[in-house]
C-alpha cells in the first residue's frame, strides 16, 4: 500500500475515533503513531540497545534511552505533583512476582528480539516472527493477569513513589542520581573494549528518536491521566477472547473480577488507552515500512518454535513483572517507582542469559 | 504478491476481524460519559488499565 492511501485510511480511522468512540481516543491515537513512527523510522530498540552494550560493548543505545528516561522524568514528576487527583504513577508493587517476571521478560525479548514496544512496531514493519509473537504476548499476557494474585502471595510489599516520599524535585534528583549511575556503568564497560576500533557512546539518530519518545510518553500522561503502557492491552484483548468463548469467567478471577478490569471486559477495547496507543504504534509502523520493506532473514523450525515460546514467555512474565521496558522501565522511572529501578537490575541480569541462548539457538 | 506481503495482509486481517467483533459484542458506547480531552486540569481521577495494576 503506497503511503497517500496508507495515510488517508489512517486519516479516516482517526477521525471515525473522535466521532464514535471520544476525542481523546483520537488523540492518543495520534500519540501512538508518534511513537510506532519513531520507534520503526529511528529502529529505536530497548532489546537492541542492551543487546549490543552487552555483546559489543556498544553504550549508544542505552545511553540514549537513559536520555529518553531522563526528559520523561523531567516533565512527568512535576505534573505528577501539581495534579495528584487528576495523574497516576505507574507504581507496580516490589516482590517476587516482579523479581521472576523481569528476569525472564529480559531472557525473552533477546531470544524474541523484542520487547513490548519492539514486538509492536517489528509486527507493523511486517516482521513475521513478530507479527506470529503477538498472539502468543497476548495469550500469555492474560494467562498472566489471571494468575497474578498466586504470584503476589508469595510476598510483596506496597509500591513505592518516589514523588509522593520525596517531592518532585527530590525524586528527580534521585532519578538522575541512579540515571547517571547506569551510563557510567554503561561507559566503563564500553571502555574496557580492548580493539582499536572503539564504537562511539553517542548516536544521534537515536538521542533524537529517545527524546521524542519521551515527549510522547509524557504527552501521554497529560492526555490519558496514566503513564505509556503496551502489556495491559494484550491482556484485555486475550481475556475478552476467553471469556466470549466460555473458558473464563473473571467474576471469579481477582485481577478480571476487579471494577475497573471488569468494566474494561465489557467496554469496547477503543476504550481501553493502552490499546489505542498499542494500534498507533502498529499503524504507525506501517507507515514507516510502506516505503522501504526491512529485511529479516528466513528462520528454522526449531527457531519459530523456540521464537514463538519466548513470545508467550514475553506476555506472561511481564504481567508478572508490572509491565514491560515501556510500562514498568519508561513508565515507571519516569514517574518515580521503585519497582521500575528493580525491574531494569533483574531484566539486565535476565538479558545476559538471553543473549548466550539467543546465539545457541543462531538466531 | 511477495510472502511477506501476504502474511502482513493477513496480520491486519486478523487484527481488523478481532477488533470488529469486539466493537460488535461490546456494550455501546454511552458518550454523555466521554472521558475529558486531557485529563491534567480535568479533576477527574485517570480510570483506565494499566500494566502496573495489580
Amino acid at each position: 500500500m503506497s503511503r497517500i492511501t496508507l495515510s488517508l485510511t489512517i486519516a479516516l480511522f482517526t477521525a471515525a475515533l473522535a466521532w464514535s468512540v471520544s476525542l481523546r481516543q483520537a488523540i492518543l491515537f495520534v500519540v501512538g503513531l508518534g511513537m510506532g513512527g519513531i520507534l520503526a523510522g529511528a529502529r529505536f530498540g530497548f532489546t537492541t540497545g542492551w543487546r549490543r552494550l552487552i555483546e559489543e560493548r556498544d553504550p549508544s543505545g542505552v545511553i540514549a534511552q537513559i536520555g529518553l528516561l531522563a526528559v520523561a522524568a523531567a516533565i512527568s514528576m512535576p505534573i505528577l505533583q501539581l495534579f495528584p487527583g487528576d495523574l497516576m504513577a505507574a507504581l507496580g508493587p516490589p516482590s517476587v512476582s516482579l523479581l521472576v517476571g523481569a528476569f525472564v521478560f529480559g531472557a525473552a525479548m533477546q531470544i524474541a528480539d523484542g520487547c513490548g514496544s519492539g514486538t509492536l512496531y517489528k509486527a507493523g514493519l511486517g516482521i513475521p516472527l513478530n507479527m506470529a509473537i503477538l498472539p502468543m504476548f497476548t495469550l500469555g499476557s492474560f494467562l498472566g493477569s489471571a494468575h497474578l494474585d498466586r504470584w503476589l502471595s508469595l510476598g510483596a510489599i506496597a509500591p513505592v513513589g518516589l514523588v509522593k516520599e520525596f517531592g518532585a524535585g527530590g525524586a528527580f534528583g534521585l532519578t538522575v542520581l541512579g540515571l547517571a549511575i547506569a551510563g557510567l556503568l554503561a561507559l566503563g564497560w564500553s571502555r574496557r573494549n580492548s580493539s582499536e576500533t572503539r564504537v562511539p557512546w553517542l548516536d544521534r539518530r537515536l538521542v533524537i528518536a529517545g527524546i521524542g519518545l519521551a515527549l510522547l510518553a509524557a504527552l501521554n500522561l497529560i492526555i490519558a491521566g496514566q503513564p505509556w503502557g503496551v502489556v495491559y492491552g494484550f491482556g484485555l484483548w486475550g481475556a475478552k477472547i476467553a471469556t466470549a468463548a466460555g473458558v473464563f469467567d473473571p467474576t471469579s478471577n481477582a485481577f478480571w473480577s476487579q471494577p475497573g478490569n471488569f468494566s474494561a471486559l465489557t467496554q469496547s477495547t477503543f476504550l481501553d488507552v493502552t490499546t489505542i496507543t498499542n494500534l498507533g504504534i502498529l499503524a504507525g509502523a506501517l507507515w514507516i515500512s510502506a516505503r522501504k520493506s526491512p529485511a529479516s532473514k528466513p528462520l528454522t523450525g526449531q527457531q519459530w518454535i523456540i521464537g514463538l515460546l519466548a513470545g508467550f514467555l514475553l506476555g506472561y512474565s511481564s504481567r508478572l513483572a508490572f509491565g514491560c521496558n515501556v510500562g514498568a522501565m519508561v513508565s515507571g522511572i519516569s514517574t518515580g517507582s521503585v519497582h521500575g529501578w528493580i525491574w531494569v537490575v533483574m531484566a539486565f541480569a535476565g538479558s545476559l542469559i538471553g543473549v548466550r541462548l539467543r546465539r545457541r539457538f543462531s538466531f | 504478491m511477495p510472502l511477506r506481503n501476504k502474511t502482513l495482509l493477513l496480520f491486519w486481517i486478523a487484527l481488523i476481524v478481532f477488533l470488529g467483533w469486539d466493537w460488535l459484542h461490546s456494550a455501546p458506547i454511552n458518550h454523555r460519559l466521554e472521558p475529558p480531552v486531557v485529563a491534567v486540569g480535568s479533576g477527574q481521577a485517570p480510570t483506565g488499565g494499566h500494566c502496573s495494576a495489580f
